[in-house]
């Protein structure tokens, strides 16, 4: 396949803002955190937006004064365009901003009285009554403290993390913690890695920490496969959607230059994903989850026809033996033959036998971005740690041979790598954000009191900190256990956490002497036990039950597992006061008490570090404001700053800094005045980080680990990759779901999702749950050009937009489905309605549905009309001691919706049925406000 | 002003839609006149980008194809108009004037390419593409589509630049049976056509067949190629028509005739030999 060579560089355009009075940048990636991407002109007129566009780099600067890096194989060649690349929602994220699903001023549920009747039991129910600013903070700043009062300050959870909006000063998650760690601390949710649990969980019990557990060092990954590769191996993941949220489409032309310069991808997957459907030299159509029965036919052919690296297995692994063992069936009595592995994969066995040989002889990678059936089921441990068995047995580290997160890791360097650290005061980047360039570690190190104000929003997304912890996927268990029960778990699910934390015991509520991490300076340590004691301590408080839950991120329905359950959980007594703050009144905001109106980056001023892998430069920008606030919102910061006001507390969130002083401060403070002077980048707003003129010396991956491995030994207790991991042999030498080495887990006692369980009779197809290509998870649902693609929405007969359910032909011809029917996708959890999209692109026997559309629950626990398919997904964790999600490649049924049973919905649930609705964007924030109090 | 023509490889486009979400960025609530007024908000596309799902499971790959007005040097739209409100620019823009129009809908109908010209029922216009001739007026040197375009799929240069000479010397036409008669400055590569394509195994040695040879005759032509690793063969790039395959491993060999690829895609499935 050849394309020539339209992919080069073209010199830059800088089109001019025509029609605008004002051109601001802003990044409009949604990943959120403190970094950001794909910066974009915004042009506006009268206020408002005109229109989003690509920043051309080269408006203000000289191209060649950045430095590019180049990269070639086969005389092809690539180069960075003097553009960012946006993705499409980005490009339309104005409609986002005008959106009718925002919420226009301060909203109270009609039926909540902070002095009388509360009625839980109508959370996602009853509507809400518009009230002040004042009347909002006044009420809530008396529920904290009255709760304080009564229960302690870790009664109060706060949810507040995961991905958003890119804003650094107007954190759209956290800013709760600035002023609640002022008055004692909270409960904090802990965001699990959800998106690539498998390796969290498993994969550090094979190779260490990593970088979230995913390979790590991983510089240079992206020159090295564009060098050495010949086999590109992508499993699960799809290069075509998920970066676009976090980095843009740079992806997309590294995939095309890489086939360019004829790399061979092969992708495994039971979906012809997006990045499948155009880079593929070969789709290898698999039934969701069964992956590991994959890796471990691959393991058989390799020790059987021994095309594996013998040497490196013996001088840089351990455990080969119990693998050995296993896929020969001297274990359990059954060989893992290709055979054996084409009944559980659906995958022909002769085509796993081809993909085995060729693997062991193409120089090979394996690719992801996160996501997809792959990683996120139930048990992902297991082909998460098997993948890293596989490329142990090439060689792990070798030139080529590498896991790759593509592009989200392993891009050239900028200067701030080699020209800025020296300014660094203290030189530890220890946590997971060394990947990037250390900037705020400069910042910390010159502006402590600026640096605890800017990163403390942003903090609980990677990092358990707060002072009573509840993992993301129990906060249900943790609400049902009560006053009076307790629950346990194993290990917090913070991002940074070392895997030694996965063998320790926590509890909710919290007791006296249970562990706690202290130990963030103290790197390359807990690699096993007997590091705990440095770096743990114990606690000298015992933590309370949650009365209040205070949400920024206000999604968990539709983008955690068992949605319906988490709807319902929320509506308990114990539960006295739900505070929610966000831009668009949609999924939990809905159970919530009082909703405060928050805004979007087009509506503040901000400034942005672009600095992550992932785009033809990185940069950092001033995100002057675009367009005034709409309605009564403030940004979230100005939200907590009102509730502060009310607690005399405004001083200690502000540091009596204005946005203008923080933005100074933090371009300062990263030393990026040292590239650009601060007064032209005032002038410019923004600056292009140019590229390390060194970075083609840092070695790819884990080549020093592969050159020595015992002078450059990977955090494990032994050094080695641990086929058999040494800690989990210790601590759950018998654990049936997640064994000290990995296996074959056909179903245990959390999860039985397979076409083999009694429940596949009722529910016979295996569904997957994508990370969603018209959305960031819960974000942008409600952009109405998105929805106009052809895998957008599909439009019912009753003119209501439906997510698409992709159906087989042949599974929809057994049951009457044709593309544009509504369907219902159902389990014993419940029933989501969807639109029919009748595809080849899924095989035989899976749906497909992605995951994060907005609820629109018509009957509270039992029925879904938006798509928001998580929830009827596993609630259960990723296994017994491994807290992820399980929420992809479970079991459903898939019928046609007759009109009886439309009729019947529609008479009973007449309300719901016929909330306010916009042809283009959908959902309404009117919908759920009662009127005549305007 | 040199004469614009759009270049649209389909083979690098990746089907992202920024490019008929731009042309709504710009266009929807935005009023352009002399050269535009609004689009409708939902349900037109003066661009439209055209998806197609080809072969069956598990040989199976997305066509797309950026589609526009393609601004005929022999416009038809134009020679139906009795307002005189459709004109071609000096640089072979065609333009319906929004003040112009009476809303007769003659051009509508005349435009011989589907999903180009679009009937504003509020404000009672015939609507299209403009090649956002008010950008290129205000300094533009691209369209808001092809500077959405994160692969460059689509680019609007001039006639005469070398990037369009480069690519226009083995470029085609969509709907080539009328581009003489339309003289349309929309260039293409990489349409797509069909493929046959099918997995050689083994059923006794369950093993695929690497290494066999496939031939491929249909439509005055024949075509040669061998099964790869995976025992896959693969026809790309081949006119619509009827073929016979044969094929020879080894002392086994078969033959499939009658492959009817006129209007679909062929996977032809794993064949045992």
């Amino acid at each position: 396949m050849s394309t020539e060579s339209k992919i080069k560089p073209i010199p830059g355009t800088a089109p001019p803002p025509v029609g605008a009075d004002k051109t601001v940048v802003k990044a409009i990636n949604l990943s959120g955190g403190i970094f950001g991407a794909c910066p974009a002109y915004v042009d506006v007129k009268d206020g408002k937006v005109v229109r989003i566009r690509p920043l051309h780099y080269d408006s203000k600067y000289d191209y060649e004064s950045f430095n590019p890096w180049e990269m070639e194989r086969n005389g092809v060649k690539l180069r960075p365009l003097s553009k960012s690349l946006p993705p499409p929602w980005g490009l339309a994220y104005k409609k986002r901003a005008y959106s009718p699903n925002r919420i226009p001023y301060p909203l109270k549920r009609v039926d909540w009285d902070p002095n009388g009747e509360r009625n839980p039991q109508n959370r996602g129910k009853s509507k809400f009554v518009r009230i002040s600013w004042d009347e909002a903070t006044d009420i809530i700043a008396s529920e904290i403290k009255r709760i304080h009062k009564q229960y302690g300050p870790l009664a109060i959870l706060v949810q507040c993390d995961g991905h958003s909006e890119s804003k650094l000063i107007h954190a759209p998650h956290g800013c709760s913690t600035l002023l609640l760690k002022q008055m004692g601390g909270f409960t904090q949710q802990v965001r699990n890695p959800d998106s690539w649990e498998g390796w969290y969980w498993g994969a550090k019990h094979v190779w260490g920490k990593g970088f979230i557990g995913n390979m790590a060092p991983a510089e240079n990954l992206v020159k090295d496969i564009t060098e050495n590769t010949e086999l590109l191996i992508v499993q699960g993941g799809d290069l075509e959607t998920t970066p676009w949220g976090f980095r843009g489409q740079f992806a997309s032309r590294l995939m095309f230059f890489w086939q360019e310069a004829g790399i061979e991808q092969v992708y495994i997957c039971p979906d012809l994903n997006y990045s499948a459907a155009i880079h593929a030299n070969k789709w290898i159509p698999i039934l969701p989850n069964t992956d590991a029965a994959l890796q471990l036919a691959i393991i058989y052919m390799w020790v059987t026809e021994g095309t594996y690296d013998k040497e490196y297995v013996a001088t840089h692994t351990v455990g080969m033996d119990k693998i050995e063992a296993y896929v020969l069936g001297k274990v359990d009595g059954v060989p893992k033959t290709p055979k054996w592995a084409s009944e559980k994969t659906g995958i022909p066995s002769y085509t796993i036998k081809a993909l085995a040989r060729h693997w062991a002889k193409k120089r090979t990678t394996v690719g992801h971005y996160f996501g997809g059936g792959y990683i996120r089921g139930p048990y992902s441990t297991e082909p998460a740690r098997l993948e890293v068995i596989l490329l142990g047995m090439q060689g792990l580290g070798k030139p080529r041979v590498h896991h790759a997160q593509i592009a989200y890791l392993g891009m050239p360097k900028n200067i701030t790598w080699d020209q800025l650290n020296y300014d660094i005061a203290s030189t530890d980047t220890a946590g997971g954000f060394q990947e990037y360039s250390g900037t705020f570690e400069t910042l910390k190190a010159k502006d402590p009191e600026l640096y605890e104000r800017i990163f403390t929003p942003h903090r609980s997304t990677p990092q358990a900190w707060g002072k009573q912890l509840i993992p993301k996927t129990l906060i249900e268990a943790a609400i049902k256990a009560g006053t009076d029960k307790s629950i346990e778990f194993w290990g917090t699910g913070g991002h940074e956490e070392e895997p030694i934390d996965q063998v320790i015991k926590y509890t909710y509520p919290c007791k006296k002497g249970d562990l706690r991490f202290t130990g963030s300076d103290k790197k390359d340590l807990a690699h096993d036990d007997t590091d705990i004691e440095k770096i743990y301590e114990k606690i000298d408080y015992d933590g309370v039950p949650i009365r209040m839950v205070w949400t920024d991120t206000p999604c968990r329905q539709t983008c955690w597992g068992d949605g319906f359950d988490i709807g319902m959980t929320i509506r308990s007594p114990q539960i006295e006061f739900v505070l929610a703050q966000h831009p668009w009144l949609e999924n939990d905001c809905l159970y919530a008490d009082i909703i405060l109106p928050t805004n979007t980056t087009l509506e503040v001023d901000d400034v942005m570090p672009c600095v992550r892998d992932g785009e033809h430069f990185q940069t950092m920008i001033n995100m002057r404001q675009a367009i005034p606030p709409i309605g009564e919102s403030k940004s979230d910061f100005e939200a907590v700053v009102e509730i502060a006001k009310k607690l005399g507390l405004e001083k200690e969130v502000t540091i009596g800094r204005t946005v203008q002083e923080y933005v100074e401060g933090v371009y300062k403070g990263m030393n990026f005045d040292k590239i650009v002077p601060w007064e032209e980048f005032k002038e410019k707003d923004y600056m292009v980080i140019p590229v390390s003129k060194n970075w083609k010396k840092l070695p790819a991956g884990l080549y020093e680990f592969y050159k020595d491995p015992e002078k450059n030994p990977l955090p494990t207790p032994t050094g080695k990759l641990e086929f058999c991991s040494t800690n989990l042999e210790k601590y759950f030498p018998n654990d049936e779901e997640r064994p000290p080495y990995p296996q074959w887990i056909e179903k245990g006692i959390t999860h039985d999702e397979r076409l083999s369980s009694p429940r596949a009779r009722t529910y016979p197809l295996l569904i997957i749950t994508n990370h969603p290509r018209w959305r960031v998870h819960a974000q942008a649902d409600d952009i109405p050009w998105t929805k106009e693609a052809m895998t957008g929405k599909i439009r019912g007969f009753d003119g209501y937009l439906y997510e698409p359910c992709w159906i087989n032909p042949k599974d929809a011809a057994a049951r009457g489905i044709k593309t544009g029917d509504i369907v219902k996708v159902f389990n014993e959890r419940g029933i989501v309605l969807c639109g029919a999209l009748v595809m080849e692109r899924i095989m035989p026997g899976v749906v497909s549905v992605d995951h994060g559309a907005r609820t629109d629950i018509i009957i509270p626990g039992k029925l879904d009309r938006g798509g928001a398919i998580n929830l009827i997904s596993p609630g259960g964790l990723t296994s017994r001691h491994a807290g992820g999600q399980a929420t992809t490649s479970f079991l459903v049924e898939v019928q046609k919706v007759t009109m009886e049973e439309y009729e019947k919905w529609k008479t009973e649930y007449p309300e719901a049925w016929n909330r306010e609705y916009d042809r283009a964007s959908g959902l309404k924030a009117t919908a759920w406000v009662v009127r005549g109090d305007e | 002003m040199g004469k614009k023509v759009f270049l649209v490889d389909c083979r690098i486009c990746n089907g992202c839609y920024s490019c008929q979400i731009g042309c709504k960025d710009e266009h929807v609530g935005n009023d352009w006149t002399p050269i535009a007024k609004p689009q409708p908000e939902i349900g037109q596309f003066w661009f439209k980008l055209h998806e197609k799902v080809r072969g069956t499971v598990p040989k199976v790959k997305v066509a797309y194809r950026p589609g526009l007005c393609m601004h005929c040097d022999n416009p038809t739209c134009k020679e139906v108009c009795t307002a005189g409100a459709i004109y071609k620019r000096d640089d072979g823009l065609v333009i319906i004037d929004p003040e112009k129009c009476t809303g007769c809908r003659r051009c509508v109908e005349a435009c011989p390419y589907e999903d180009v010209i679009y009937f504003n029922e509020d404000l009672n216009i015939a609507q299209k593409c403009t090649g956002c001739a008010h950008l290129i007026d205000g300094g533009w040197k691209e369209t808001r589509c092809s500077d959405n375009c994160p692969t460059l799929c689509i680019r609007i240069v001039d006639e005469d630049s070398e990037e369009a000479k480069e690519f226009i010397k083995d470029a085609e036409f969509y709907k080539p049976e009328i581009a003489d008669k339309m003289k349309p400055r929309v260039y293409y590569k990489g349409l797509p056509k069909k493929f046959i394509a099918g997995t050689l195994f083994d059923p006794v040695e369950d093993e695929v067949i690497i290494g066999a040879e496939c031939k491929l005759t249909g439509e005055g032509k024949t075509y040669s190629v061998t099964s790869n690793h995976f025992g896959d063969f693969w026809f790309e790039n081949l006119p619509d028509g009827k073929y016979k395959l044969e094929i020879k491993a080894g002392n086994k060999s078969k033959v499939i005739d009658n492959i009817d690829a006129t209007e679909l895609d062929v996977n032809l499935g794993d064949i045992p030999l």
